[in-house]
């Protein structure tokens, strides 16, 4: 596996040296086509604090339903009464609360895949699809409530239902992919 | 859409508190108002009568056999009656624990306590736990309601920095010419993806720039990166207030994103003694991959159909 930890090697150095590199390439290339980057910058970064200050109230609003719906337990009910189909899959029942959690919140998932690798272990079957699970999602709640919010949008049309399709897609991969992997 | 699923997720939610909570008073769990006989046992020796004023330490021998023996202190109500503060251990029972945590007293479990007489350093006396109700619907209140709108504004507030930093640097980006190069230079996919915005249009230069960053696992810059697309894209909106089929389609490539590094979760498996942490990495790439090219097909199929056609209109 020496070209796989080769693969990992160079994207995790890209990961870390992509942004200074970016920052320095776009200010040098400014200077070379004479554009008043200082000037520029301030103009651009001027827009930020409204852009802020305008998702308030679609975070507001999204967290605070996603709050209520995690406080009041309804997670645990819903896991327990989808089981049966879960249990179809190939998934374990333990896994279903991440896989719910992902979407919402991600803190929230963090807290729920670190507890079960800590009871179950990285290196087992359930504790490598949370894993998978983990990695693979995205908090689209929250990307959705943001997005959106910073232009004002409340008519979502397709993007909702087509970014739940895609998550369970990406939940119903990562049970599959690790059930063939290490099954 | 975005309405039911707000609907539910709070009705769905507080029913689900209501419901247990209903559940835990009916089937009293917390031990409201049920009586147990127990003895304490004062540290030291009192003067009899006990001061009314002072805390006296003590112990609550609630069952020798099964071990409940905790350190408390009583405060004195009256010659026949008084409150007593538990202190949590690890040797605490569960429910009491349980009890305690929505007490919200934060150092001590409330119990009542009454005795006949005191003659020495132990007495018999019966407890009655301050009441417990609505556990669940106080956590949504608190935890829920409270808590989290704190954090949206904090979040919000947390970005301006970051959003300032970003849209500084993609002005430059832009005015330099840079952004239109790049768009150029990817200008096959991004055209098919997305047919309604023009191939040089700033949009695609900030989305091309959203999606590599967050391929890369750089929230920090991804986040303000997409808000700047969808500012662009914005600008080509005919009717404010309603998504376009560019940005839809740009959103759910944003919510499946392909991840070449999730690092968070590398880190948990290493920090949680994995034999081999990034043997994820291959699957969580294939996972996300395949769950992008659905998405983007969905999402391409879904915007011919008329209801979704018809809000554009």
């Amino acid at each position: 596996m020496l070209t796989m930890e080769l693969l990992i090697n160079i994207i995790s150095t890209l990961s870390i040296i992509a942004i200074p590199a970016l920052i320095f390439f776009i200010v040098i290339y400014g200077t070379i086509k004479k554009v008043k980057i200082y000037e520029a910058f301030v103009e651009g970064a001027k827009e930020g604090f409204n852009v802020g200050v305008r998702i308030i109230p679609y975070l507001v609003a999204m967290l605070v339903a996603i709050g209520i719906f995690r406080a009041g337990g309804a997670m645990e009910i819903l896991a327990f009464v989808l089981s049966p189909i879960t249990n179809l899959i190939g998934m374990p029942a333990e896994a279903l609360p991440m896989a719910m959690m992902r979407p919402l919140s991600g803190s929230g998932a963090l807290g729920v895949m670190s507890e079960i690798i800590n009871t179950h272990g990285a290196d087992s079957l359930i504790g490598r699809m949370v894993s998978v699970m983990m990695g693979s999602g995205e908090t689209t709640f929250y990307v959705l409530a943001i997005y959106f919010g910073s232009v004002s949008i409340q008519k979502t049309r397709q993007a909702v239902p087509a970014g739940i399709i895609a998550d369970i897609v990406g939940i119903l991969m990562s049970v599959w992919l690790v059930n063939l992997i290490f099954g | 859409m975005l309405n039911y699923i707000w609907l539910s997720l709070i009705v769905i939610g507080i029913l689900v508190a209501v419901l247990s909570d209903w559940w835990d008073i009916s089937t009293n769990k917390y031990q409201n108002g049920e009586i147990s006989t127990v003895s304490i046992r004062l540290s030291n020796n009192p003067t009899i009568p006990l001061d009314k004023s002072k805390k006296y330490p003590c112990t609550l021998i609630y069952s020798e056999e099964l071990g409940i023996i905790q350190n408390a202190e009583l405060l004195v109500g009256n010659e026949h009656s008084g409150v007593l503060h538990i202190s949590v251990d690890e040797n605490t029972p569960p429910l009491w624990r349980e009890i305690f945590k929505a007490q919200k007293n934060n150092n001590y479990l409330l119990a009542h306590v009454k005795w006949e007489s005191i003659s020495g350093l132990k007495f018999p006396a019966t407890m009655t736990f301050d009441p417990v109700k609505f556990v669940k619907l106080n956590k949504v209140t608190n935890e829920g309601i409270i808590k989290y709108a704190k954090i949206a504004v904090e979040l919000a507030i947390g970005l301006i920095g970051i959003m300032a930093l970003w849209l500084g640097i993609m002005k430059i980006a832009e005015q330099s010419g840079l952004v239109a190069k790049l768009a150029g230079m990817l200008k096959p996919i991004t055209t098919r993806l997305f047919p309604d915005v023009p191939a040089d249009h700033p949009a695609m230069g900030a989305m091309i720039m959203n999606i590599s960053a967050n391929m890369l696992g750089l929230a920090n810059a991804a986040t303000p990166l997409g808000l700047k697309a969808m500012e662009e894209l914005n600008k080509l909106n005919k009717k404010i207030g309603t998504a376009t089929d560019a940005m839809c389609t740009f959103l759910v490539i944003n919510t499946s994103n392909v991840q070449l590094i999730p690092a968070t979760v590398i880190a948990i498996r290493a920090a949680s003694g994995s034999v081999n942490p990034t043997e994820i990495l291959g699957l969580v790439i294939v996972a996300t991959a395949i769950s992008t090219v659905v998405g983007v097909i969905t999402v391409k199929l879904m915007a011919r159909l008329r209801i979704f056609k018809r809000q554009l209109s």
